[in-house]
């Protein structure tokens, strides 16, 4: 059966497939624990027999009992270097069960295993092993292919390649998800559909997982973009667990009232999965009987994808902001970091963006002195598992391209191809096996056309050129090609004029490189926020540009709502909407504010940044730092205090504010021992330690942040601190208290051995311990004199024992 | 029969940690606690700043268990699980799965690094969101096996346990590292069974043979 045969014949039948088969092979004698596959060829009457049983309810399509088929699953029988033999003989005996008149699909599924970045597979690993397989069934002579009950978006693809790098057989793709809508690693319908069709499925949906109410959900999410047929298999409704057994809660009559609306909501190809059995395969022959398959909606859209988005582009979406900041053109330290092979500036380059408004992220990593292809794919891998936004793959190395296209997980688009000679014949063949879409670039070998008549020539042979591998106008985005006004300044006006005709008169996507209009020119920002203004009047539907610029962001927010992109606004409305949570309640936010009740305020508020200037202003008014201390600073924490324990601040404030109060201290120190405050008379003195044995000290690093706040004097012996040296320490500065932590049952008991020592040598130091493991009652038993459950209960009990 | 089983190491688990239980961990209370649009901003930056640092990390792997009592279970390879609660979990299973997740050490690193330069409230938010990401990169790990075993008519525990919980032993993080070989996750094991670096979790649960309607 070939590819046109397929469509054909789902364009005219409904074409019904088998249900479950592990469960019927058990029921025959099939133990638990053994390698099915292999079971099966010991035992092949039985499978024949299960695989009879489909076709005489009517079934029409059997898949290979080949599951678990391939090398890595094989491998943990024993199996794994008879993959070719064992799958040629499985295909071999679904044939024999189909009889003449039936279809075999040779079954590929999960093979346990991740691929990078996820695990640690690589890609090309995943794409032999499947090859092995399909090499293996196609001996057996199996009709097409089906990939099942996939988790990872990624092991799709490469299924999906390993069979149409093998043959020319139809290849379905079969996607289970959760009941949250989503596949393990976070795929949804729509994005597996428009990922996998553009990468040459010839019918995708989905399996297992759920009953055929939910799947009715997914595949109405796939139906409004595909434009291949849909295949369905869902469970016999919902497990429920009865008398300690699984029991699927929907009887095969049940399940039969559910085939229409399958077939009506786009499904040409429908089966049965975990818990169905020959009987629901008779009622779905029933219920389809006399239906034809519904035609694919195919309306005409423009999408790119990650693994976990899709992101519509087009003249009824907001103007898509790409990202462009991930390049090392003019950033000496990015450049520093990737000629290192290091990659920590991409993610936060790409977070930023994200936080910013941009929607696709443009990928560069050009530039001399490093191997571009290897830095691609990494940069590409470490994107692809970080962060949600799809991919703008942009090189002009066509081998750099490929490698990051066979890589990324979803559907990429491509910056860019030219009318260029080289690019029309190497990567156009590259960007269509991949099913990207693609910048086209109005540009030829003869260098940028001037004018703008001159520039749809070329988008007309481009395009033309495209037609012949299958893209449609909707699959590419012509950039307008922004030249520098400051050198000619009818360039703008010749790229409006070239998105003008894109937009009305040939019906395409456009975008521009934005910066490029104000090189050279002062204040560039308003140059560039004009120029893009002006694009989106004449039909621009992406701009690659900085996000950070808050002008250039919020004007295009609001050219979204005035060209009606924007529905309702919401988006322009959400972005501004004012916070309405309630404002603090502080004690002193009635009445008129002095610079000394800012600085309390800014205690209240943990407003690090200011703290210096408002307690300058304040001692200006000749507020004394002593003052300052005891009627603003000490209350303010006090405050803060008291609205931790109250729950209205959590942690992050309450530490937020002793930082305030701690850079106020600094500041105020030289001053306060000018005055002699009684802030610099004697202080309590705590020896602070996390015990030996224990690494963690972020909560006795935190005590400690809060007691220097309340006027302590902390010393501070860090972590795995010895008993020896914690008692030592005390004895010589003479500390009132010594504070343990601990945060792990092996390491608390070294607190005793603490408390013991400190009495052996008469520390006279009182002993308070905190941690995850400790309690109230720990100290009781080790002889300490207090237990703090957090920094704030630390500081009350610190001051309690010294009273 | 299996004659091995291999351990899946993952090297990059597509978990985003939940904001609502990152907000949980610093002891947010719904409609008790009020954040100023200053604190959430500052929050909202500690977070994705955590995010991006985490590197989630994982391994499982799966187990038989070859016999047991009320006061503990043995592994195949002979160890023996000590623990009345653990055995109560897994009564009902033939196998177990010991699983290990971690945040990296990259961001373990800048916690410390923003407590030390003076901005601990950076540092806690960081902190809780690697908690909060290990602990939810093990719920992956548990959905993952979960959805590879339903094929085998078999289901996970409903609960996981870890060492240092209840009455199972730290100590029992040294055979469970050894096990998953957690060193290829770049992890370490104090003398005191601590892992390094320290936003990193051992958990065991069971899989459970169940019957179905077939």
């Amino acid at each position: 059966m070939n590819k046109q045969d397929f469509r054909k014949y789902l364009q005219e039948h409904i074409m019904i497939l088998d249900g479950a088969t592990g469960t019927q092979l058990q029921k025959r004698g099939m133990p638990q624990g053994v390698c099915p596959e292999r079971w099966v060829l010991d035992h092949p009457d039985v499978i024949v027999e299960v695989q009879k049983a489909y076709v005489e309810a009517g079934a029409n399509t059997l898949y290979t009992c080949t599951f678990g088929g391939n090398r890595i699953k094989l491998d943990e029988f024993g199996f794994g270097d008879k993959v070719v033999e064992m799958n040629k003989k499985l295909a071999q005996l679904s044939r024999e069960a189909a009889g003449p008149d039936g279809f075999v699909a040779g079954d590929l599924a999960p093979t346990g295993q991740f691929i990078k970045p996820l695990g640690e597979l690589s890609f090309e690993q995943a794409v032999e092993i499947y090859k092995e397989q399909v090499q293996g069934l196609l001996e057996g002579g199996v009709d097409f292919f089906v990939i099942e009950t996939m988790m990872d978006i990624q092991e799709a693809r490469a299924a999906l390649l390993a069979v149409k790098e093998t043959c020319d057989l139809p290849v379905c793709v079969s996607m289970t998800f959760n009941e949250d809508g989503r596949t393990l690693t976070g795929t949804d319908p729509a994005t597996a559909v428009i990922t996998l069709q553009s990468l040459g499925a010839d019918a995708i949906g989905c399996n297992c997982s759920t009953g055929p109410e939910k799947m009715l959900v997914f595949i109405a999410e796939m139906r409004t973009y595909a434009k291949v047929p849909l295949i369905a298999k869902p469970n016999a409704g919902l497990p429920k667990l009865v008398d300690g057994q699984t029991v699927f809660d929907m009887d095969a009559e049940a399940f039969g009232t559910y085939i229409e609306a399958f077939i009506e909501a786009g499904v040409a190809a429908i089966g049965g999965c975990c818990g169905t059995s020959p009987a629901y395969i008779e009622q779905i022959r029933k219920n389809a009987e006399g239906l034809k398959p519904a035609v694919p909606q195919n309306k005409p859209f423009s999408a790119v994808t990650s693994a976990r988005q899709t992101l519509c582009v087009g003249r009824n979406h907001p103007v898509a902001v790409v990202g462009e900041r991930i390049n090392p053109t003019g950033k000496k330290a990015f450049q520093a970091e990737l000629r290192e092979g290091r990659t920590e500036q991409v993610l936060d380059f790409a977070l930023d963006q994200q936080d910013q408004g941009a929607v696709i992220l443009d990928v560069n990593v050009g530039m001399p002195g490093i191997d571009e292809k290897e830095t691609m794919v990494k940069v590409v891998e470490l994107l692809s598992g970080s962060v949600h936004m799809p991919l703008c793959l942009d090189s002009s190395s066509v081998d750099v391209l490929e490698a990051a296209l066979r890589i990324y997980p979803g559907r990429a688009l491509i910056n860019s191809i030219s009318a260029e000679k080289a690019k029309l014949e190497t990567l156009l063949p590259v960007a269509a096996k991949y099913g990207a879409m693609f910048i086209l670039l109005p540009l030829s070998d003869k260098g940028v056309p001037e004018t703008a008549d001159e520039r749809i020539e070329l988008i007309r042979t481009v395009y033309h050129e495209a037609r012949r591998y299958g893209y449609d106008k909707e699959d590419i985005v012509v950039d307008g090609l922004v030249m520098t006004v400051s050198s000619d300044q009818k360039a703008a006006r010749e790229t409006l004029k070239v998105i003008d005709w894109c937009a009305h008169t040939f019906e395409c996507n456009t975008i521009i490189g934005l910066s490029n209009i104000s090189f050279g020119l002062p204040q560039r920002s308003w140059v560039n926020t004009a120029f893009l203004a002006m694009a989106i009047g004449s039909g621009l539907t992406m701009a690659i540009a900085n996000p950070s610029g808050e002008m250039l962001m919020n004007v295009k927010r609001a050219c979204d709502v005035l060209t009606a992109k924007d529905d309702n606004s919401t988006r322009y409305i959400n972005y501004f909407a004012q916070d309405k949570k309630k404002v603090l309640d502080s004690p002193r936010e009635q009445k008129i504010k002095t610079p000394a009740d800012q600085v309390y305020d800014a205690v209240v508020k943990g407003d690090k940044e200011s703290i210096r200037r408002l307690i300058d202003s304040a001692l200006e008014e000749n507020t004394t730092p002593g003052n300052l201390v005891n009627r603003y600073l000490i209350p303010a924490i006090t405050h803060v205090g008291n609205l931790y324990e109250q729950k209205t601040y959590f942690l992050p404030q309450l530490i937020q504010s002793a930082e305030t109060m701690k850079r106020a201290f600094v500041h105020l120190e030289p001053l306060l021992e000018t005055e002699g405050s009684e802030q610099q008379q004697a202080k309590t003195r705590i020896v602070l330690a996390t015990v030996k044995g224990d690494i963690h000290d972020i909560g006795k690093n935190i005590v400690g942040l809060m007691l220097k706040n309340y006027g302590f004097e902390v010393v501070d012996l860090g972590k795995d601190v010895s008993a020896e040296t914690i008692v030592q320490k005390a004895k010589e500065i003479n500390a009132d208290i010594i504070g343990l932590s601990a945060l792990m049952t092996t390491t608390m008991l070294e607190m005793k051995e603490v408390v013991a020592l400190a009495k052996k040598e008469k520390s006279g130091s009182k002993i308070m311990i905190g941690g995850a493991v400790v309690s109230e009652q720990y100290a009781e038993e080790i002889g300490a004199d207090g237990y703090s459950e957090d920094a704030h209960g630390a500081v009350k009990l610190a001051k309690k024992l010294v009273e | 029969m299996r004659e091995y089983k291999k351990i899946t190491y993952f090297e990059n688990i597509p978990v985003v940690p939940n904001q609502d239980k990152i907000y949980m961990r610093l002891g947010y209370r719904n409609h008790v606690t009020v954040l100023t649009e200053e604190h959430q901003r500052m929050l909202a930056r500690g977070i994705q700043k955590g995010v991006s640092l985490c590197r989630l990390k994982g391994a499982i792997g799966r187990f038989d268990i070859i016999a047991r009592h009320s006061d503990f279970v043995r592994l195949e390879d002979g160890y023996v699980l000590k623990s009345k609660s653990l055995s109560k979990l897994l009564l009902q299973s033939d196998e177990v799965i010991l699983l290990a997740s971690t945040a990296g050490k990259e961001v373990v690193e800048r916690i410390f690094a923003e407590i030390d330069s003076g901005d601990a409230t950076l540092g806690v938010i960081m902190d809780a969101v690697a908690s909060q990401a290990a602990d939810e990169a093990l719920g992956w790990m548990i959905k993952y096996i979960a959805a590879m075993i339903k094929r085998e008519d078999k289901k996970i525990t409903k609960h996981r346990y870890s060492p240092g919980y209840g009455d199972l032993l730290l100590e029992n993080q040294a055979h469970i590292f050894e096990k998953l070989g957690l060193q290829k996750l770049d992890l370490k094991l104090t003398e005191k069974y601590m892992l390094v670096p320290e936003k990193s979790v051992i958990a065991i649960a069971g899989i459970e043979r169940v019957k179905t309607n077939e």
